[in-house]
């Protein structure tokens, strides 16, 4: 909300300069509507943007017991936050620690997220290895082919997990990997998780546009390959990787694929939010709310403000994430390197 | 001396392959073991019949494409339609929204890249979509009970039922291309939440453009609808490709038809049509995609793969 007003108001301040050139000069007149237009134009795709949050923010803040009143649109007629106060001890289970497990989950995907597919977008641009064209062939080929299409066996695969028949033969069995927080952590490090060939995409796209004499030169003067790909190639693509981090981050918090066949009962609240407030579980929560804060004759609306606000709640730290980077990120753009 | 010197290189270059080998290794058995080998597990169930074994395996019978003619033929989907019709309308869908996104993304970066007051504040709603585009919150944004309370309280005055009725009323438009602007209004939130990464590619572009190609076209006589032909759009063609491919997979991935996969290999538990509609699935967006591709090239967006 208060960010359209900043705009507004900037818009306003921008008025009265224009009008003034106009009766000095007649001849800008062209140029000033073409302004008001794209002005305007900037203003609406903003507030389309922005509508499907402002326009659930007086729900949400409404009272659990005045909701569906017919005299409240857009303020509410009674402010209440006992839709979050809900959240908390439901979703949350009491217990805010989960909401910082998850954000660790998040960030630990993430790191690794980051750090394999750095090296292996570096391997991909400035290393001639065997096969190196089908390789990059493949990577390219592994983010074409939709992730569900293979769903059912990895599922197996997970479930009867075995490596070249040497766990079969030292456990005696296999091991099954489904439900285990570990299977996302194997995805991650080995370059299967959300996403991942599309960031080592954009890391080799990094690392070629960089010139080769920074590397050459850390290698005449004795650096070896290791030290000169943690002690100079890394830094000085460090746009980049920002930008991959915060896709990376957001992706893996928000992420239902994954966490949803592979470790359905870990503490991800994008799973937990999507199974809380499941169609069939309406008579519940809206019982629950009933008991909990006395809505005596809550109607239909109930389930779907509190599964809102359990929505905010989830975007919350998401956005204070983006609003302290985002600055970094679009000023670092030019140097990120995702273009070809 | 010379020939120590170049055996010294030799194995230099070949420690480099070594190590670059090295750092690709954990991708290349990621690649194995959870790309190629459910890939050909994928394919081989399609053809077989799968059972549950006694001891909790695998059982494989192989029953040629008795598979597939079942999927076509006698199953259904979780709406009780035929796979034929899923498949039809989710490919139109995504053929329909994927060049809306691509050039609203591309429009959204040619604004935010402009010089204007409060800029800042614009390119952060403008990358919003990237935290919104999430499959939960679009999900809830189709589907939410308040945002059609608001609706019905300011009566539809904006609504596209309105827009349709002044633009039947008032142009001379035919029906059939009201349905689709009206259609397209409807899922307007929908489309923006598409825009976010594409955005930030399209933004990158622009910014990587020489300001001094610029300079050259305004001394050259050309006006800015000139510039946009003649010199944005070609420098952006590398870019453009890519937030078309991005756009496509992206599309694909939230498709009914990854739905469908999931319902038929747990809900109803029957995995061998289930793999072969993932396989029918793999195929339709590769064709899709080299069809898009073969588009692109014909009317010489890119130039070469």
């Amino acid at each position: 909300m208060s960010l359209i007003k900043t705009k507004v108001i900037e818009k306003k301040k921008k008025a009265p300069r224009r009008r003034r050139k106009i009766d000095i000069r007649n001849i800008k007149i062209g140029k000033v509507i073409t302004n008001l237009f794209l002005a305007s134009l900037i203003i609406g795709i903003c507030f389309a943007i922005l509508y499907p949050i402002l326009a659930l923010l007086p729900m949400v803040f409404t009272d659990l017991r005045e909701l569906g009143a017919p005299n409240s649109i857009w303020i509410p007629s009674v402010f209440g936050v006992n839709s979050f106060e809900f959240v908390f001890r439901s979703v949350l289970g009491g217990e805010p620690v989960i909401l910082l497990q998850m954000l660790a989950y998040a960030l630990s995907i993430c790191a690794i997220q980051v750090f394999m597919s750095a090296m292996e977008g570096y391997a991909l641009a400035r290393t001639n290895f065997w096969g190196k064209n089908l390789v990059f062939f493949l990577v390219i080929f592994v983010f074409l082919v939709p992730r569900q299409s293979i769903l059912i066996t990895q599922y197996l695969h997970f479930k009867h997990f075995d490596v070249l028949g040497l766990i079969s033969l030292i456990r005696g069995s296999d091991i099954d990997l489904i439900n285990q927080p570990i299977t996302l952590y194997l995805l991650a490090i080995f370059g299967f998780s959300v996403n991942q060939s599309l960031f080592i995409f954009i890391f080799r796209q990094a690392f070629l546009g960089m010139p080769k004499e920074i590397e050459e030169a850390s290698l005449i003067d004795g650096a070896g390959f290791y030290r000169t790909y943690f002690r100079i190639m890394l830094p000085n693509v460090m746009p980049t990787i920002l930008t991959v981090a915060v896709l990376s981050f957001v992706w893996a918090y928000g992420d239902t694929y994954y966490t949803n066949y592979f470790n359905t009962d870990g503490p991800y609240f994008a799973v937990i939010i999507d199974k809380t407030f499941k169609d069939a579980n309406n008579w519940y929560i809206t019982n629950q709310a009933r008991a909990w804060f006395d809505t005596a004759d809550t109607n239909e609306l109930a389930f779907e403000a509190l599964k809102q606000a359990s929505i905010i709640t989830f975007l919350t730290p998401l956005v204070l994430i983006y609003f302290i980077v985002q600055k970094k990120l679009v000023e670092n753009l030019d140097r990120a390197g995702i273009v070809g | 001396m010379k020939g120590a010197g170049g055996r010294k290189k030799l194995k230099y270059s070949t420690s480099r392959k070594l190590n670059g080998l090295i750092f690709m290794l954990p991708w290349l058995i990621g690649f194995v073991m959870f790309f190629a080998v459910p890939v050909k597990d994928t394919v081989l169930y399609s053809f077989n019949k799968v059972d549950v074994g006694d001891s909790g395996g695998i059982v494989l019978t192989f029953n040629g494409i008795q598979n597939y003619i079942d999927l076509f033929r006698s199953e259904v989907s979780t709406e009780s339609q035929p796979l034929q019709r899923v498949l039809a309308t989710e490919n139109a869908n995504i053929i329909t929204n994927l060049p809306l996104i691509v050039i609203f993304s591309l429009f959204l970066a040619i604004l935010a890249n402009a010089k204007f007051p409060g800029r800042g504040i614009v390119r952060v709603i403008f990358f919003l979509p990237i935290v919104l585009g999430l499959s939960l919150i679009e999900e809830w944004a189709a589907n939410s009970t308040g945002r059609s309370l608001i609706e019905a309280a300011t009566g539809g005055m904006f609504g596209t039922q309105a827009v349709a009725g002044i633009l039947l009323e008032y142009t001379f438009l035919p029906k059939s291309v009201i349905q689709f602007l009206s259609s397209v209004l409807d899922n307007i939130f929908q489309l923006f939440t598409k825009t976010g990464v594409q955005t930030l590619i399209f933004l990158a572009g622009l910014q990587s453009i020489d300001p001094a190609l610029y300079e050259v076209a305004k001394m050259e006589g050309a006006n800015s609808y000139d510039t946009f032909w003649k010199v944005t759009l070609p420098l952006l063609s590398n870019v453009l490709l890519f937030a078309v491919v991005y756009t496509l997979i992206d599309l694909f991935l939230n498709s009914s038809i990854a739905e469908e996969v999931y319902n038929f290999a747990f809900a109803k538990s029957k995995i061998g049509v289930g793999s072969a509609l993932s396989v029918v699935y793999m195929a339709n967006v590769l064709v899709v995609l080299g069809i898009v591709l073969l588009f692109l090239k014909a009317v010489n967006v890119i130039d070469k793969d």
